[in-house]
């Protein structure tokens, strides 16, 4: 034990990690689990009930004290709307619909609210919104029949997707995207350290062979890896779990993005950090904030502001939300527009990687 | 042999801040020839390789490789397709079998040697299937050499391609090397072993300290600097000494056994008559013609031992 505490005390690298790592994990879970003062979360909201051009007096008040809540990020939408519709289009993953004739409603204290949204049972940014609404309606039919009151309002519950859902499909995609995170960037640093330490690399560089090819073909190999790891993930949610989300077109596009993308970080960190367990330790410690800070597991809108500012940075934050846009709500665009994002990062990276991998010993 | 140069090196000096790893190495290699850079670890000679197959910079001089300049970009592409490289210490893909590092290698490059050519050429036929991490090591020295070939090269570096070899693997790869020699290809080598050198070379560059103290042909420089023929007489002892002391006064007793340097052709028998004579006892006489070591040894003063300088 004494040899190994020796080998490792003198392991400049190693012994930095060693350190930083917990503590690194320490502030990330305190922050990530402090109790956020701030969550918001974006809720649609479609007032149907209007009278003459104008919001009815009841609805209006409603909408108010939405807005009031200081937990919901209230977007209004048009009357006029196709909801439906309007929901496919924009994405939209929270809805709250007060229909025509609310304000009739409440008067003969019958009136409903349309929550639309994910089954709350599996998913806690619904069940949170759930409870803001839930209580809102509690005020406002305090305020509107005083004490003791009658209930003037109740919350109807719908499900804004049409597959019947359990926690196993809101887990998937991000679980996919941390694997072919952890997949492409320790697959990737694995092959430069190892080969390195070989003297392969230096043979290959001996060969006409450019960095840039080197580095297209740790990609490739990667994109196949990831490939494989997904099939496996959901061959076994299938037959086990009996797993509902399937990836789709966009889906299928958006991971290959993301294969491209993690390799190419992995290859930059590896010009980096030379020897193996410095290697592990830098992978370990890019890898496990980022699986973490990115939504892969806990909802974004539950962190504080500044959690979620750094998520914004990070490219696992846009595999997770194109994962699971596309996936679970079937939302094309979004899986689009998050590839893009993906591919344009993977690509800066691959081209910082050619310029500045160090094959030459000086 | 042709007497084209293949590389040419003019005042070549490499230096890591105030430290000179090579410090004004001037040399040519002809076309066709094995050219040897000997000398202990640290002289310098890993750093030229380097910087001839354009892995490292160089910090003053010029070198060329088949004409092209290794500090120019186009010039290193160039060079990078036409040398082969056995870098020390190479270890190549373990759970590869030979003839798919070998295809792996090849993919490099436009063209090349067929594999299953060089194979046979480097006596790998019955391995071929084997993987990397199941060789003995000097059959993984043999596969490293002919990874080395897979684009035909018309100059080929091994560096120190039998330092940690057992004797067997030892001569194994100096056949190789000869071998290769009858192709015409020129071969570039450093090692820290002066009987290899001294072995397989067609010229010799003694280098220490990052400089070159001997250029020559292996008899050249032992005609030059070898110094004597010496006469051993094993287990003389002090008996033996005294005796050939009085008509070689450069006679030495070490380790019991007596060496005389003989300077002419009557030297020899005349000890031998000496020892004859007094009946002198000793367990065997023995000629020991000058070689590299001793050629070291007259310039530096010491020997090298297992690559070290002692």
């Amino acid at each position: 034990m004494g040899g190994a505490l020796r080998v490792w005390f003198r392991s400049k690298h190693t012994l930095f990690w060693t350190f930083a790592f917990p503590i690194l994990l320490m502030l990330l879970f305190g922050a990530i689990f402090s109790v956020s003062d701030d969550p918001r979360f974006d809720l649609y909201v479609q007032n149907q009930d209007i009278i003459g051009g104008e919001s009815s007096p009841f609805s209006a008040t409603f909408v108010d004290m939405l807005n009031g809540s200081g937990v919901l990020n209230i977007k209004m939408v048009d009357p006029a709307e196709n909801t439906a519709e309007y929901i496919d289009e924009k994405g939209v993953e929270m809805m709250l619909l007060i229909p025509d004739g609310f304000h009739q409603s409440c008067i003969t204290q019958n009136a409903t609210v349309v929550l639309k949204t994910v089954p709350p049972e599996v998913d806690t940014s619904a069940a949170t919104v759930r409870g803001v609404v839930e209580q809102i309606v509690e005020v406002f039919n305090t305020v509107t029949t005083g004490e003791n009151p009658p209930q003037v309002v109740t919350v109807q519950q719908e499900s804004l997707v049409s597959e019947n859902y359990r926690f196993i499909d809101f887990f998937v995609p991000g679980l996919i995207g941390m694997t072919l995170m952890t997949t492409g960037i320790f697959g990737a640093i694995g092959w430069n350290t190892r080969n390195r330490e070989l003297g392969i690399l230096k043979k290959l560089a001996t060969t006409p062979l450019s960095k840039f090819e080197w580095i297209i073909g740790v990609v490739l190999f990667e994109l196949v890896m990831c490939a494989v790891s997904t099939v496996v993930i959901l061959t076994v949610g299938v037959l086990v779990f009996n797993l509902r989300v399937l990836p789709n077109i966009y889906s299928i596009i958006l991971i290959a993005a993301g294969a491209i993308t993690f390799p190419g970080i992995g290859m930059v960190i590896a010009r980096f950090v030379k020897e193996t367990d410095s290697a592990d330790a830098a992978a370990n410690a890019v890898s496990f904030p980022m699986m973490f800070l990115s939504g892969s597991f806990f909802p974004l809108e539950m962190m504080p502001p500044f959690l979620r500012e750094i998520a914004k940075v990070l490219p696992l934050t846009y595999l997770n939300n194109g994962l699971r846009d596309s996936m679970v709500y079937g939302n094309a665009s979004s899986a689009l527009y998050n590839t893009a994002i993906l591919l344009v990062v993977g690509i800066i990276f691959i081209i910082i990687g050619s310029l500045i991998t160090n094959w030459r010993e000086d | 042999m042709s007497k084209e140069a293949v590389i040419q090196v003019d005042s070549l000096v490499k230096k890591y801040g105030d430290l000179a790893a090579v410090n004004g190495v001037s040399f040519t290699v002809n076309r066709g020839e094995v050219f040897s850079f000997v000398g202990p670890n640290g002289a310098g000679k890993t750093t030229t390789v380097e910087i001839l197959v354009c892995l490292r910079d160089l910090t003053s001089g010029n070198a060329k490789v088949l004409g092209f300049d290794v500090s120019d970009r186009k010039g290193q592409q160039q060079i990078r397709k036409r040398v082969g490289v056995l870098p020390q210490d190479f270890n190549t893909f373990d759970l590869l079998t030979v003839k798919e590092n070998l295809s792996y290698y090849k993919k490099m490059y436009d063209g090349g040697m067929d594999i299953d050519e060089l194979i046979r050429l480097v006596d790998l036929e019955d391995k071929a299937k084997t993987l990397y991490k199941n060789l003995s090591g000097g059959l993984k020295k043999r596969l490293a050499i002919a990874i080395a070939l897979v684009n035909d090269p018309e100059v080929i570096f091994l560096d120190e391609p039998t330092t940690g070899l057992d004797p067997k693997a030892r001569r194994d790869v100096w056949d190789l090397i000869e071998g290769l020699q009858e192709q015409e290809k020129t071969i570039f080598l450093t090692t820290h072993y002066m009987d290899e050198a001294e072995v397989l070379s067609d010229r010799v560059v003694i280098i220490s300290y990052g400089k070159i103290i001997a250029d020559g042909t292996p008899s050249e420089l032992i005609l030059q600097h070898g110094g004597k023929t010496t006469l051993i007489v094993e287990e003389g002892g002090t008996e033996a000494h005294d005796i050939l002391r009085k008509k070689f006064p450069d006679s030495k007793l070490e380790n019991g056994d007596v060496l005389v340097p003989l300077n002419g052709k009557s030297d020899l028998p005349e000890a031998v008559m000496t020892l004859n004579g007094n009946k002198t006892k000793f367990a065997e006489l023995i000629v020991r013609r000058p070689s590299l070591e001793d050629v070291f040894l007259n310039l530096t003063g010491k020997k090298i031992v297992d690559g070290e300088l002692s």
